[in-house]
């Protein structure tokens, strides 16, 4: 019986070692998110050694946001201008005084921000397999609160590719992947 | 005396078939001039090559034989000096474009009709050789607009054929092809003055991956649209400009969008000190809105455009595209796009693509489609 539960353990740490997450969500169970109509994305801040994946990764959200029909995207030049305006020093990074002032000029409910953790091949191995990790946070500019937060991790090596090889899933493949459950938690 | 019939029959069909062609290359050309007869000889002024390949190309050679094609093709040239001296007293120094003074001075001063303006866009001299190509022609006068544009981008082994028969080896042979292809495109239009094509959907494969159309879009319209030029983060040199150009040659495949020409908007932006950092802000769009008259500015970002060289590779293009409306100040359209030249390729490398231009062509066409719907 002992042994039968090992291998049981072993089975279960072996699949969910290639296995993606989302973790961390939150939502202001105060927040009425159909009041918000329009928002501003943020550059996105870069934490992976990938030079544009920041910009890489905002442009799908933007786009998959933008395609679901339920809110309203600002251009990033329009963004880009209001940060201007604003003067704002640090923009994936403004504070809740800088959020609202950015409200104000863009005409927007809500501004989102977001890192992007992770963005390369990984390698167990032979094995190797491309990963995408990425995080966000929505604040609302009344109040420059922050009222949702998630962060979605996609890609690695799977058991299929441990066991077949095959390389794992495009870059843009496995982001497309990311920002469509960080999407799919933002209107749970 | 049976052999002898027949083979006089067959000397007689083949004399025949020469005449009847002879006789259509003469009246091609008859044709041509008939065409444009109303406005006395249609001289078309040919730019030197923008080269946008990033590497150094033969770029004086490939005008001469453009120049050379057009010629045997009935088109009347302007002199290439009298060219040099027009564009030393304007000092011009842009040739991949026409702004309304160039193009007003071009048709009092020279009484050209129309300016060619060729853009390089792959050059690779590497076996199999790689060629891409954009022409356009615009009209000169107090109005200038592009009157006819197209494209074309090859590979040496696009189609090997059976044992390798229709691999081309020589970089000056698939050249001369690509602009055969092109002056020919150019006398079919200008011959027939055919209506522009209207392709709608294309290859599976090729269309946005995400993509976003607002209502406000009316299919049965016409749009007038400024395409600003498109962001690029990839690694290759010039690929927003390339983007540009693909974009203009689809969106004038349609009836629904009249493009302004390109050279007229980088001088609009010039004049108006527009900088575009991060792609085009309302005000940026207002103000290009009042001074051309558009009702769409299309802008984007280019994330990768990457070709190769030699056998072994694949192409690689991944861009983002968005439509802003003049009277409601919003997007109406949105997408994100990658290819990679292998996708959907199982068996014999059928299907599969060779030049990024190849391949960002059937994308922006298949966007431009969606567009109209």
């Amino acid at each position: 019986m002992a042994n039968l539960n090992r291998i049981l353990l072993c089975f279960i740490l072996i699949f969910s070692a290639g296995c993606a997450a989302t973790t961390g969500i939150y939502r202001d169970p105060d927040m009425d998110f159909e009041a918000i109509q329009a928002v501003a994305v943020m550059p996105f801040a870069n934490l992976s050694r990938e030079s544009t994946a920041a910009e890489r990764v905002r442009d799908v959200f933007i786009n998959k946001l933008l395609s679901t029909g339920a809110v309203y995207v600002l251009p990033t030049g329009e963004v880009a201008r209001g940060v201007a305006r604003a003067e704002i020093q640090n923009p994936p990074t403004p504070s809740p005084e800088e959020v609202i002032k950015l409200g104000g000029i863009l005409k927007v409910q809500a501004v989102i921000t977001g890192v992007v953790r992770e963005y390369s091949e990984v390698r167990s191995g032979t094995t190797s397999a491309n990963i995408v990790s990425v995080s966000l946070q929505m604040m609302e500019t009344q109040t420059g609160k922050v009222v949702w937060t998630a962060s979605s991790t996609k890609g690695g090596i799977s058991i299929w590719d441990r066991l077949f090889g095959g390389g794992g899933k495009p870059m843009n493949i496995v982001t497309e992947k990311a920002v469509n459950d960080l999407i799919d938690r933002l209107f749970k | 005396m049976i052999l002898l019939t027949d083979f006089l029959n067959r000397a007689a069909l083949i004399l025949l078939i020469t005449v009847v062609l002879f006789s259509g290359c003469a009246s091609a050309k008859g044709k041509l001039k008939e065409a444009y007869a109303g406005e006395g000889r249609f001289l078309i002024a040919v730019y030197p090559v923008e080269n946008l390949s990033g590497t150094p190309a033969p770029i004086k050679e490939i005008r001469e034989s453009f120049i050379s094609k057009l010629k045997t093709q009935g088109f009347d040239v302007l002199d290439v000096e009298a060219l040099e001296k027009f564009m030393a007293r304007h000092r011009v120094r842009y040739t991949g474009g026409v702004d309304k003074a160039i193009a007003k001075a071009f048709k009092e001063e020279t009484k050209t009709q129309g300016v060619l303006i060729i853009s390089l866009e792959l050059y690779s001299e590497t076996n199999p050789p790689k060629i891409a190509l954009t022409a356009r022609l615009v009209s000169t006068g107090d109005d200038p607009g592009i009157l006819w544009i197209d494209g074309i981008g090859q590979g040496g082994d696009d189609s090997p054929g059976i044992l390798g028969l229709g691999l081309i080896e020589d970089p000056k042979a698939l050249l001369q092809k690509v602009l055969q292809s092109l002056s020919d495109s150019l006398q079919n239009t200008m011959l027939s003055k055919r209506e522009r094509m209207d392709i709608r959907g294309g290859k599976r494969k090729f269309r946005p991956k995400i993509a976003y159309r607002s209502p406000i879009l009316d299919s049965s319209r016409k749009y007038t649209v400024v395409v600003a030029p498109f962001f690029n983060s990839s690694e290759r040199k010039n690929a927003g400009e390339i983007m540009v150009l693909h974009f203009i040659r689809h969106l004038q495949e349609f009836e629904n969008f009249n493009v302004i020409e390109p050279g007229i908007i980088r001088q609009e932006l010039l004049t108006l000190r527009i900088i575009m950092d991060e792609g085009v802000s309302l005000s940026n769009a207002d103000a290009l809105f009042s001074t051309t008259g558009a009702d769409l500015i299309l802008s984007g970002r280019v994330m990768d455009y990457q070709d190769y060289q030699g056998i072994w590779g694949k192409p690689k293009v991944d861009f983002s595209a968005l439509l802003i409306e003049r009277k409601r100040r919003e997007v109406v359209w949105s997408s994100d796009s990658h290819n990679e030249g292998d996708d959907g390729v199982f068996f014999f490398d059928w299907g599969r693509v060779n030049t990024a231009y190849a391949m960002a062509s059937q994308m922006t066409r298949s966007i431009v489609a969606r567009m109209v719907k």
